[in-house]
């Protein structure tokens, strides 16, 4: 599908890649120059394959917190949330990003490859008075991150600069349906844009023309699931499956046992009592090598596979290869304690050993 | 023989060092782009005896394992060690001090099998290239 901005990327001479049948940029200049510059100043990302979702009606946020595992009920008008939505066996429909635009209104941020699954499942599970919207077709999202964002975001004289941490602001005057909110997926600080095209060009050409004089370079999806991996977030497909759970990937703090009961709770529960069931953990590699998705996680001491990486790279600030991997739960908890586990690369076993998550101290761990 | 460079669908280039059947090897300025940043190189052993593509490194990028196949068959006689500290030469200068192995090849005809510089900017702009 071609968005928006590709003309764009191509005059710039970036190196375009297929993701989940979107055309979009890989890397500008060099996907390790990219990623350092978002660490250190700031990079723009086209994101505009995102999904998003507008839900209107009476209840439509009661209705929306009885399918997701965080508490929407818990968070005021204004700021964003981070959940999941689980199936109804306890595993992943696809993780989201929401907030509340109104008292009857709510916006939702999904991940490209979902975006027509997650639609049908948010539709057949809301009452018929309440309406779904789509509102990702000729969207322009970007995402602006890095420490430097804040001095960058305020070229665009709106204010945003003064925002909070997760705060989100939906523009009530002629750019009707946009989102902007304070959040990002590289942990670094920064914003992130949403809306129909012609609003949102405005904002990218003031950021691309004037960006760049404070530090900002373009960035590409390659410097994205870099400094996404080296943060440890999930990218749906990889930690998060139909199968796995919020609490299989780490992500509890995501998952609110208290609030009002939601789709897939009790599944979700259970599967977490399974003493079976697989964890992921973070390693990094000991020896050269750059650990890819679905290279097999061995046993050194049996030979026996193990778990299997589901994402994988290889990152300067780590110091080489690192990723994330599921392990059975045997050996995640040897591993854990400093047992060292094998990963298969090109038919050779690697060594690696346990690493905390994240990999690395993004801007906002470190405040 | 000149020295001329030749070419394969799958990036690499193939020179002759001046002797006959002492090639140097390396990828074109193309596959250096389509890789991204090359993090290091598996070089082959020298002494390896390797035909005509055979996988003969293996180039890991930021993004990828991409394997260098050989462009002609022979003994490999060196491996340039430079890139082992410094793999950006590949990304920077693929032509000249990101080359990668050298080869005494076992027959020269295999010459004629390659794309000249023609052949592979036509392969280029037709976009049917393979391998990386």
């Amino acid at each position: 599908m071609a968005l928006p901005l590709v003309p764009y990327h191509i005059k710039r001479l970036a190196r375009m890649t297929d993701f989940h049948g979107y055309l979009l940029p890989l890397s500008f200049s060099s996907i390790l120059e990219e990623a350092k510059a978002v660490r250190e100043a700031a990079g723009l990302f086209d994101i505009s394959h995102m999904g998003h979702f507008l839900v209107k009606g009476p209840g439509a946020r009661q209705a929306i917190n009885r399918l997701i595992t965080s508490d929407l009920e818990a968070v005021p008008l204004g700021k964003s949330l981070y959940g999941l939505l689980p199936n109804d066996s306890g595993g992943t429909v696809d993780d989201l990003i929401l907030a509340s635009s109104g008292e009857e209104e709510l916006h939702i941020i999904v991940n490209a490859g979902n975006r027509e699954e997650d639609f049908a499942w948010i539709r057949s599970h809301l009452p018929p008075s309440l309406a779904l919207l789509d509102l990702s077709i000729d969207q322009i999202a970007l995402a602006l991150q890095g420490p430097a964002s804040q001095r960058i975001v305020a070229l665009l004289s709106r204010g945003f600069e003064t925002m909070g941490r997760r705060e989100v602001r939906f523009s009530t005057d002629s750019w009707e349906r946009i989102w902007v909110s304070r959040t990002g997926y590289t942990g670094e600080d920064g914003w992130e844009f949403f809306g129909p095209a012609e609003a949102i060009l405005p904002i990218y050409r003031t950021l691309s023309e004037k960006g760049p004089d404070l530090g900002l370079v373009q960035a590409g999806l390659g410097a994205r699931d870099l400094l996404r991996l080296e943060m440890a977030y999930p990218l749906y497909g990889q930690e998060l499956t139909p199968e796995k759970t919020a609490f299989d990937a780490g992500l509890d703090f995501a998952v609110n046992l208290r609030k009002a009961s939601f789709l897939g709770k009790e599944q979700m529960v259970e599967k977490r009592e399974d003493p079976e069931r697989e964890r992921l953990t973070g390693f990094v590699l000991t020896e050269r090598g750059i650990p890819r998705t679905h290279c097999p996680v061995i046993d050194p001491s049996t030979g026996r596979q193990v778990g299997e990486v589901t994402s994988g790279g290889h990152s300067p600030r780590v110091g080489g290869g690192f990723g994330l991997a599921y392990l059975d739960p045997s050996f995640f908890n040897e591993f854990m304690k400093g047992k060292e586990a094998g990963i298969e690369i090109h038919g050779k076993i690697h060594l690696a050993r346990f690493s905390a998550r994240p990999f690395v101290p993004g801007g906002l761990t470190k405040k | 023989m000149s020295s001329e460079r030749r070419y394969t669908p799958t990036h690499e280039w193939i020179q002759s060092l001046g002797e006959p059947s002492l090639m140097r090897i390396g990828i074109t300025d193309f596959a250096q782009k389509e890789i991204t940043d090359v993090v290091f190189v598996e070089l082959p052993k020298i002494g390896k005896k390797v035909p005509q593509g055979a996988e003969a490194a293996i180039i890991e990028s930021v993004k990828a394992a991409f394997s260098i196949y050989a462009p002609m068959g022979g003994e490999v006689v060196a491996v340039n060690s430079d890139i082992e500290s410094n793999p950006a030469l590949v990304n920077s200068d693929p032509y000249g001090a990101g080359w990668i192995f050298e080869l005494r090849v076992d027959d020269p005809a295999q010459w004629n099998s390659l794309l000249d510089e023609k052949g592979y900017q036509a392969l280029l702009v037709s976009g049917t290239g393979g391998g990386h």
